[in-house]
C-alpha cells in the first residue's frame, strides 16, 4: 500500500454538505455585497465559489435610505443602505436565471419582507431559482424605530412558519448581534428553520468631528470587517453548542485564517461580505487559500469544523 | 449618458512620479491596463493597506502604460498616497464608471478644489482633438498652483481664480464662464459644451449659466461607495430619465458623469 501524501490530489473539501446540498468549497459571497454575481462575473468564475448569497430581495422595489449610506471605521466599515433593491420580479427574471445558467455554484437568496406575509410571498415567487433561502430578520438598518423581527421569538416564528409553509426549498435564519441569538434560534429552530447563518452586522454609530453629527445619513449603521470577526467567532460556538442544525459563519473574514477559526467554532459554511470591497477577488482567494493550507495540513473540512466544541 | 466603455480591470500599479507636496499634489503611476483605456471623467478605486474601504479617485491624465492622481490630503488614507514612494505598489481597480462625451464645438471646464483632475484630463483630451478648450480652476486659497502647471504641461489654457485673490482673478471660476464661453463660441461659431466638476454649489451654478443660455452640460457626481462597481449600492443619487421622471441611480455605475439637466439640483449639503 503506498502511503505517501500528495497535497495536490488531495481535496479536502470531498463530500462537504449543507442541507442535502453539495458545495465544491465552503466559501460563498455574503448578502449585500456582492449584488447578484453580474459585478464580479467578468473578473473570476463565479463556478470556483461554494456558492452566492445574493442581495437582500423584497416584494416590491426598495429605494433604501438617504446617502451617505457608507463610512470607514478602525478596521470596518459602517453601512446603512436600507435594502435597496429591485423586488423579487425583477431578480426571478433578469438574475436569477442567469445566474444558475452560467455558473456552477449554489445561489443562496436572502429574503426580506415587512410582514410574514410578505416573506411567504417572495419565497413563493422565488420557485426553484435559488438552492437556498437566507432570512433577514435582523437587518439593523430599515425598521426606524421599531424593532427587528429577531428580537421577538414569537414574531420570528411566524416569519419562519409562513415561509415553510411557502417553500420546499431549504431555509436557513440570519441572526443579529443585536438581539439574543440563541433565543432567537430557538425559536426559528421550533418552527422549522433548517440551519443559521450568522452574524448580521453589529448596530454601530460614527461621528464626523468636522461637523458633529452622523457619518451616515440614517444615523446609525451595521459595522463590517475584521473588527467583527471575534464577536461572529464567539456567536458561531455559542450557537454551534445550542443546536445540532448547520451553520453558515460569517463576519469580518478576510482571510484563509479567518475563516478557519468560524469553521473550528462550529460553522460548516464562511461567507465572505465586506473583504470583496476591499479585494474584490477576496472570496476566490480565501477558496484557494484555505483549500492550499488544508492540503498541506492534510486535513479534511471536516476535520475542522467544530474543533474547537471538541473536549 | 455615454455607455460604459470597458469593463473594469484589477491591477497593481507602481508609483513613477511622486507627489511634490504631502497636502495636495500629482501621483503618476504605471498601470499599463488601466491607463491603456481610462477617459476623462472615469475613476479609479486604490486600496490603501489598513482601510478596509479603497479610496475612489478620478483618473486625472492617462496615456500608454501611465495614468495619474490629482490627490488632496483628507485623512491618514490619502496622507499616504501623498507620501509614497517611486516603486511603491498600489491596488486598483478600474477604469470605472461613465466618461465626459467629446464636444462638437468648444468645451469650457469648470473646476474646483480636486476637481481640477478630471479637468485637466478632459481638457487635454479635447485639446488632443482639436477642439478649442479653457479650464476655469477655483480654488480657495492660492495653494493649487500646481493644477496651472500641470495645465501648462499638457498645453492647456488654465485661468485660475481664488476666493482671496491670492492666485489668478478673485472669485468663483463660475464668474468668468459665460464671457469665456460666449468668446470661445463667436470665435469658433458653434456652441460651446460646459463641463463642471467640483462642489455641488460650483456645479450647480454652472448649470444654471448652461441652461440660461441653452448649452449642453456635464457634471461628475460624487458620493461616499465602498464597492466603486454597482455590487454594493451606497452611492445612490436622484436623477432624471429622459423624460423628466425622478429616479434613484448610483454614482459608480450610471455616473459619475451626467447631464446636468438630469440632476435633481440643489443636491443634498
Amino acid at each position: 500500500m503506498n502511503t505517501s501524501f500528495d497535497p495536490s490530489s488531495f481535496d479536502p473539501f470531498a463530500g462537504l454538505s449543507f442541507l442535502g446540498l453539495n458545495f465544491k468549497n465552503p466559501i460563498v459571497t455574503a448578502s449585500g455585497t456582492f449584488n447578484f454575481g453580474r459585478e464580479y462575473a467578468h473578473l473570476y468564475d463565479l463556478s470556483e465559489l461554494g456558492g452566492l448569497t445574493t442581495k437582500g430581495t423584497s416584494l416590491h422595489p426598495r429605494a433604501g435610505n438617504p446617502t451617505p449610506r457608507v463610512a470607514e471605521t478602525p478596521a470596518g466599515m459602517l453601512n446603512a443602505i436600507g435594502l435597496e433593491n429591485k423586488g423579487v420580479e425583477h431578480y426571478v427574471t433578469d438574475e436569477l436565471p442567469w445566474l444558475r445558467e452560467s455558473f456552477d455554484t449554489k445561489v443562496i437568496v436572502n429574503v426580506f419582507g415587512e410582514t410574514p406575509a410578505e416573506f411567504a410571498a417572495v419565497a413563493s415567487r422565488l420557485g426553484r431559482w435559488p438552492h437556498l433561502l437566507e432570512l433577514n430578520l435582523s437587518c439593523p438598518n430599515v425598521h426606524g424605530g421599531a424593532l427587528p423581527f429577531a428580537s421577538d421569538p414569537k414574531a420570528t416564528e411566524a416569519v419562519v412558519r409562513a415561509v415553510k409553509d411557502a417553500t420546499d426549498l431549504p431555509v436557513i435564519v440570519k441572526l443579529s448581534p443585536n438581539t439574543d441569538h440563541l433565543r432567537t434560534a430557538q425559536a426559528a429552530e421550533a418552527a422549522g428553520a433548517n440551519g443559521f447563518s450568522l452574524i448580521n452586522t453589529i448596530l454601530a454609530a460614527k461621528i464626523d468631528t468636522r461637523t458633529g453629527r452622523s457619518a451616515l445619513a440614517y444615523g446609525t449603521g451595521g459595522l463590517s470587517g475584521p473588527a467583527v470577526l471575534p464577536v461572529a467567532v464567539r456567536m458561531v460556538m455559542q450557537l454551534a453548542r445550542a443546536t445540532s442544525l448547520p451553520i453558515l459563519g460569517m463576519g469580518g473574514v478576510a482571510g484563509a485564517d479567518d475563516a478557519l477559526q468560524l469553521a473550528m467554532a462550529g460553522a460548516t459554511l464562511v461567507a465572505v461580505g465586506t473583504a470583496t470591497f476591499t479585494n474584490p477577488i477576496a472570496p476566490l482567494e480565501i477558496a484557494r487559500g484555505l483549500r492550499d493550507r488544508l492540503a498541506a495540513e492534510g486535513r479534511s473540512w471536516g476535520d475542522v469544523v467544530g474543533l474547537a466544541l471538541r473536549p | 449618458m455615454t455607455p460604459n466603455p470597458t469593463q473594469w480591470l484589477l491591477e497593481d500599479a507602481a508609483v513613477t512620479v511622486p507627489s511634490a507636496s504631502t497636502v495636495k499634489g500629482v501621483l503618476r503611476l504605471r498601470s499599463p491596463r488601466i491607463a491603456a483605456s481610462a477617459q476623462p471623467g472615469q475613476f479609479v478605486n486604490v486600496a490603501v493597506p489598513g482601510h478596509v474601504l479603497r479610496r475612489p479617485m478620478a483618473v486625472a491624465w492617462a496615456q500608454d502604460d501611465e495614468l495619474e492622481l490629482v490627490i488632496t490630503a483628507r485623512g491618514e488614507a490619502t496622507q499616504r498616497l501623498l507620501s509614497a514612494q517611486s516603486g511603491s505598489s498600489w491596488s486598483l481597480i478600474g477604469p470605472l464608471g461613465r466618461s465626459f462625451p467629446l464636444p462638437e464645438g468648444p468645451g469650457v471646464i469648470v473646476t474646483g478644489g480636486s476637481g481640477a483632475g478630471p479637468g485637466l484630463f478632459l481638457a487635454w483630451r479635447l485639446a488632443q482633438a482639436g477642439r478649442p478648450v479653457v479650464l476655469l480652476h477655483g480654488a480657495r486659497v492660492g495653494d493649487e498652483a500646481f493644477v496651472a502647471d500641470r495645465a501648462a504641461g499638457l498645453g492647456v489654457r488654465a485661468v485660475m481664480h481664488t476666493e482671496d485673490g491670492s492666485l489668478g482673478l478673485r472669485g468663483y471660476p463660475t464668474a468668468s464662464l459665460r464671457s469665456e464661453a460666449l468668446a470661445l463660441a463667436e470665435q469658433y461659431a458653434s456652441p460651446p459644451t460646459v463641463y463642471a466638476v467640483g462642489p455641488n454649489a460650483l456645479m450647480a451654478a454652472a448649470a444654471r449659466v448652461a441652461a440660461q443660455e441653452n448649452w449642453d452640460a456635464w457634471v461628475s457626481l460624487e458620493e461616499a461607495m465602498a464597492c466603486g462597481v454597482g455590487a454594493c449600492l451606497s452611492c445612490a443619487c436622484q436623477v432624471r430619465d429622459a423624460t423628466g421622471q425622478p429616479i434613484q441611480a448610483h454614482v459608480c455605475v450610471d455616473g459619475p458623469v451626467f447631464p446636468a439637466a438630469r440632476v435633481s439640483w440643489p443636491l443634498g449639503a
